[in-house]
């Protein structure tokens, strides 16, 4: 190895360290915005007495996680139910490693991409290695060795395969109009026309949509859905295990913002500010938005929600793909 | 075919979204109590007991017994002497003078049997404490003046400082700076 290849090759690895540790950080502060927003769309404060503005309370929070005992079930299946979590968790970080957060910059006169590799099928890869986490949420279930825990499993998985064929479909509509899979590519097309919001309006919606479904939050959030299943998947789960499914779930909600960003609103693109500022409040302005509809909207029932994937989501994302490849024609 | 409009347009969902954004955005009702603010109640709350004195400063009960027999749940104590002194207005003081906070249902019905209006129900409300010796009110916590003066208009939210003491805690109030709630 040449000194060249050792440092592209540290470099991989620091960005590596800076991407999975910001991740495992990112649930501290999006915990405390969750709980923020919630209490002030109910009139409330939210968190206010661990550090200003209660900013301590998710630290509070995790600390009292860590020591928690440890519950496993006497009769769950021991070693899925310690696998479940890990499960759920390493995909949603593995799919990091295709999202851009940013072009070239050029550090000590060398020029460093802002993701950790450029994959020509990037968007494919996010979809196919995104939809491995759902096999965490049903071991978790399985493994709990009870009916509420099974019940969620069930129907999350139910719901993760019937949204993620909307999910995608809305995606093929940007990859016709792009030509490309890669996101990069994506984003630096939008950067030379406008953004794809403009041409795949209808895609958009859908996406938003099955993006809500396939990230469990409400109001698809029936893997979980407190009324009926007590906590749904990870009802017997507690401590650092039930932390990580929470991880999980935090991580594909920024996934899905990121997602969305790249996909429909031109990634770093935009006026004066530095590109990755711009990246920054696209994506928190997404966050905030999954935030907003969680707490103003109830809960679908389960055969509204399979209605709503199979009925309409999936038809129209077929109609949105034949329109796109109309215009191209 | 208005409705089939309204759904695709998802016309009640930007709705109940405005409306979640306009709450976001406004005031929340939360009363910071007890860091940093703190209910004053109005001057008809029915709170810890005190007992008045008049211009002079001379107590005005006369020990006559008249709250005792009226409390419903028999948690007041009073035990009369013979004073010449002028402690009180006439001569038959109250040597003992108990509340059992504990019992009191802070119903208000020994003020309203008191002829001197000695008994008076205050605005404290915060009577919780680490002992139990603070479940009973003496005389000399009952005489002495209560923290908010009577004649200060309540209903407002006012600044308040948290204090922590040996006796328990206290929610200091800052008088100056009231607000109305809503």
């Amino acid at each position: 190895m040449d000194t060249n290849t050792c440092i592209e090759l540290a470099l991989i690895i620091i960005k590596v360290i800076i991407i999975s540790s910001l991740l495992f950080a990112l649930p501290i502060p999006l915990t405390w915005i969750e709980r923020k927003v919630a209490g002030h769309i109910q009139l409330r404060l939210g968190p206010f007495r661990v550090g200003w503005h209660g900013i301590l309370q998710p630290v509070a929070d995790m600390i009292k996680l860590m020591f928690k005992e440890d519950i496993i079930p006497d009769k769950a299946d021991k070693w899925l139910f310690k696998l479940a979590p890990i499960i759920s968790l390493v995909p949603i970080f593995l799919t990091f490693a295709t999202v851009p957060v940013g072009d070239k910059i050029t550090v000590f006169g060398k020029e460093v991409t802002l993701y950790i590799s450029d994959m020509n099928v990037g968007i494919l890869y996010i979809l196919a290695v995104a939809g491995i986490g759902v096999y965490g949420l049903i071991l978790g279930g399985w493994a709990s060795n009870s009916k509420y825990a099974l019940f969620g499993s069930i129907r999350s998985s139910a719901q993760m395969i019937s949204y993620e064929l909307a999910l995608s479909f809305a995606a093929i509509g940007v990859v016709m109009v792009t030509n490309s899979l890669s996101l990069v590519d994506i984003v630096n097309s939008q950067k030379a026309t406008t953004w794809n919001i403009c041409y795949q309006p209808l895609g958009f919606i859908i996406y938003i949509i099955a993006g809500l479904a396939e990230i469990n939050r409400i109001p698809f959030d029936l893997s979980e859905d407190e009324g009926t299943l007590a906590a749904g998947y990870h009802v017997e789960y507690s401590s650092m295990r039930f932390s990580f499914f929470m991880l999980a779930e935090y991580v594909a909600m920024v996934l899905m913002s990121v997602l969305a960003v790249v996909l429909f609103f031109g990634g770093w693109s935009g006026p004066i500010l530095p590109p990755i500022v711009w990246f920054v409040i696209k994506v928190s302005a997404f966050i905030y938005f999954f935030m907003w509809v969680r707490f103003t909207f109830p809960r679908y029932r389960y055969d509204q929600l399979m209605t709503i994937g199979w009925k309409i989501l999936l038809p129209l994302s077929l109609v949105n793909i034949l329109i796109t490849g109309l215009f191209l024609i | 075919m208005t409705d089939f409009l309204k759904k695709i347009l998802f016309i009640d969902l930007i709705k109940g979204l405005s409306l979640t954004l306009k709450y976001n955005l406004s005031k929340s009702f939360t009363i910071r109590y007890p860091d940093e603010e703190k209910w004053l109640p109005y001057q008809r709350f029915r709170g810890l007991h005190t007992l008045n004195k008049d211009a002079q400063g001379r107590e005005l009960c006369v020990a006559c017994e008249l709250c005792a027999k009226a409390c419903p749940t028999k948690c007041i104590t009073v035990v009369p002497m013979e004073d010449n002194n002028g402690i009180g207005i006439a001569d038959r003081i109250a040597k003992i003078y108990e509340i059992n906070l504990v019992r009191c249902m802070f119903c208000g019905f020994c003020e309203d049997a008191c002829p001197t209006t000695a008994i008076r129900m205050g605005r404290e409300y915060e009577l919780a404490c680490f002992s139990l010796d603070c479940a009973k009110a003496d005389k000399q916590r009952l005489l002495a003046p209560q923290e908010i003066p009577v004649e200060f208009e309540g209903g407002y939210v006012i600044k308040a400082r948290l204090e922590r003491t040996k006796e328990g805690i206290r929610v200091r109030p800052d008088l100056t700076k009231k607000k109305r709630w809503w």
